[in-house]
């Protein structure tokens, strides 16, 4: 093994210097993976590295802002962190973290549902936060049963790891059941009274095949749920969020635990970002920050200062108007970003970018669970369609009643708008692969100009 | 006979979706809308019935049926359901009740089908036969010919079953792309067309890039309520067209 693992860092080390100041590429993937193949233990020949111990966030949607959240909490509590923070999160990822890192007081890695059964086993991580589970890429991953049985296996062969997930999402709770390892459950203690859209998963329950029957619910098949045959329902939250409140000026609210006593409120919280998803991925994030020992103040200080211009959530200015990018890469997400445009009644564009490579999935057949229906609705807003597969999406918006115009990026949005007033606001959707291009071109728009002199 | 113009229809076009709380994978769901925009679009006055796990519904009073697929979970109690109203079913495919079928729930019409590794019985409404076919899904974009419309018709598979169809059924279409293989990894075909029932592996949703399917449906449909030709008034179908012709390029 040692000679395995120091070969593995030499030649990841050089190919680390090579891509950076060669190619001038972040190196965020490739240095792991040739380690790996030298040394496939790599990870956890590594994971000493991490004096605390680590953490893994999982979940179809929200894991590389709750990964980086949770990081910028833990140095804020003045902790050295190792994070994949681009959301390389294959073992490859995990890998170049490791070895691009100095020694540090906690890992904080997001790991892709399918690849945590490769890197979870290898760190033996103290927890890993499972967020949610939703339908995304169908093509890629199967069916959302394989998925469970293969995330149930990664921690059956990291059994210290206490799994903390979301009791609000049966297909959670049917892994925490079902795993050997200990769990805290979180969830939303409270009915958010949110209109409900038309296709969600896990409607049946996969104890006992009868149909889930809800007290409330809040969004996708998340909720408190329980069936009315079998018994499966929604855990006792250890961690809740009450007093909700969710708004287009952003977000409040406050953590309940029942962890050693009687209920007791331990955090109040807030955001300027909206939307029900974030307070799941900021109850999450709190919840994770406070088992590792990170204090309320800390937690809100990171919320604040939080800004990843990675794409999600992440604002501009471009010509003064103002402009919201993020990325959704499944009906859920693209469902939840519909909730965040139709807040505001105000004129606003909107372009939606897909693309169907292979981080995608080439099926695109899911925007039809898409409710486009709830933009038609809206008194003024611009249409446009974009990425690889701009036709189809052209079409799914036409059956949705709104007439679109096809895009070959964000500029070409800016030039289709620029005769409307300034205070038309513009929302870009885009998915997986199509982000990064939309991410450039605005990037390069907002930069300040270069003086020739 | 003298084709009518549909001018002012006055009975409501019923469209039932079967399960829409179990059979909803990929956008299925999209084939129902499609079918009432088209409508709409044309002052048919047009009725969708959710059809829930649980619920009811007298064939004899719808003009469409519409069946999709799910996950394994889901499709056993959806088919179990079915198996309660197969004779009714059978009737109304037989007296030329207009059905779409896809994916799964094409495989559940036949005589077996695959839940997980494991054959059961199906509908057994169509002479065909879903089996376990090696270890690969068969994914990907494809392309079939059909006689139903002009176009070609684009799509999407996703199944691992591999169905093969009774001697003299038809195929709804032809293989014509490179990628894709329809019913099984031999016959070049996809789907079955009888009376006028269509079942297709083809995702996208199917109606959504191939709007001549959609109408052909419609026209099928209507024509059997008021027993005498019809022709629907023409839409703009140059979106719809743009979208089909790029999977034509691309596979």
């Amino acid at each position: 093994m040692g000679v395995r693992k120091v070969c593995a860092e030499g030649i990841s080390a050089a190919s680390t210097w090579v891509l950076k100041n060669v190619f001038h590429r972040p190196a965020a993937n490739f240095p792991g993976k040739i380690a790996l193949y030298v040394d496939p233990r790599i990870i956890a020949d590594l994971a000493p590295k991490l004096r605390k111990g680590s953490l893994v966030v999982c979940g179809t949607n929200g894991k590389t802002t709750t990964c980086n959240l949770l990081a910028d909490a833990l140095e804020t509590a003045g902790e050295a962190v190792i994070c994949n923070r681009t959301g390389a999160n294959l073992d490859s990822g995990v890998a170049s973290a490791l070895l691009h890192g100095t020694a540090a007081d906690w890992g904080v890695f997001e790991s892709d549902e399918l690849w945590l059964a490769k890197i979870l086993p290898q760190l033996r991580s103290r927890y890993l936060v499972l967020l949610n589970l939703f339908r995304d890429q169908l093509d890629r991953c199967g069916e959302i049963d394989r998925i469970q049985e293969s995330i149930i296996g990664a921690l059956a062969a990291s059994p210290e790891t206490v799994l903390v997930y979301n009791a609000d999402d049966p297909l959670c709770a049917a892994i925490a059941l079902k795993a050997p390892n200990k769990t805290i459950a979180f969830g939303i203690g409270e009915d958010l009274h949110l209109e409900q859209n038309t296709v969600a998963d896990a409607q049946m329950c996969q104890m006992c095949a009868s149909m889930l029957g809800y007290t409330y619910r809040q969004y996708g098949q998340l909720g408190d749920f329980a069936c009315p045959t079998c018994g499966f329902k929604r855990a006792q939250l250890d961690f809740a969020a009450r007093d909700v409140r969710v708004g287009k000026e952003g977000l409040a609210f406050a953590v309940e635990t029942t962890i050693a006593e009687k209920p007791h409120k331990v955090a109040a919280i807030q955001s300027r970002y909206s939307g029900a998803y974030m307070v799941y991925n900021l109850l999450a994030t709190f919840t994770a920050a406070h088992l590792a020992g990170c204090s309320c103040e800390n937690f809100q200080k990171a919320v604040d200062a939080y800004d990843p211009q990675n794409g999600r959530l992440q604002d501009f200015v471009v010509a003064g108007r103002s402009v919201l990018l993020n990325l959704a890469k499944n009906p859920t997400g693209f469902n939840q970003n519909m909730k965040l445009i139709i807040q505001d009644d105000a004129p606003c564009a909107v372009a939606f970018f897909v693309n169907d490579k292979e981080g995608d999935g080439h099926d695109v057949s899911w925007l039809w669970d898409v409710d486009f229906e709830e933009l038609a609705a809206q008194p003024d807003v611009m249409v446009f369609a974009g990425g690889l597969r701009k036709n189809d999406v052209q079409v799914r918006l036409k059956y949705a009643g709104i007439t679109s115009v096809l895009v070959e990026g964000a500029a070409d949005v800016f030039a289709h708008i620029s005769e409307t007033p300034s205070a038309r606001s513009v929302y870009l959707i885009a998915n997986y692969t199509a982000l990064p291009p939309v991410h450039a071109e605005l990037t390069q728009m907002t930069a300040p100009a270069v003086k020739e002199d | 006979m003298q084709a009518t113009q549909l001018t002012q229809p006055t009975q409501t076009l019923k469209i039932a979706y079967l399960f829409p709380d179990l059979l909803n994978l990929y956008g299925d769901g999209g084939n129902v809308t499609c079918l009432r925009k088209r409508c709409e679009w044309r002052a048919i006055p047009v009725e969708v019935v959710m059809v829930r796990h649980g619920e009811h519904i007298d064939f004899s009073q719808v003009d469409i049926v519409f069946l999709g697929g799910g996950p394994d979970r889901e499709q056993r109690l959806a088919a179990e359901e079915l198996l309660r109203m197969k004779e009714d079913l059978r009737a109304y495919v037989e007296d030329d009740g207009v059905l779409l079928a896809i994916c799964g729930g094409y495989q559940l019409l036949g005589t077996e089908w695959l839940l997980g590794s494991e054959s059961v019985e199906g509908l057994g409404i169509i002479d065909m036969a879903t089996r376990p076919g090696g270890a690969d899904r068969l994914i990907d974009n494809i392309v079939v010919e059909t006689t139903v419309c002009k176009s070609p018709v684009v799509g999407y598979e996703n199944h691992a079953g591999r169905t093969v169809l009774g001697a003299g059924m038809l195929p709804f279409g032809k293989v014509v792309s490179k990628t894709g293989h329809g019913n099984n990894d031999e016959s070049g075909c996809d789907g079955v067309l009888y009376r006028n029932l269509i079942g297709s592996y083809l995702h996208g949703p199917l109606l959504g890039k191939n709007p001549e399917v959609a109408d052909y449906l419609l026209k099928c449909a209507l024509e059997k309520r008021q027993g005498s030709p019809v022709t629907l008034a023409a839409l703009d179908d140059s979106v719809e067209a743009a979208a089909n012709a790029f999977v034509c390029e691309h596979c």
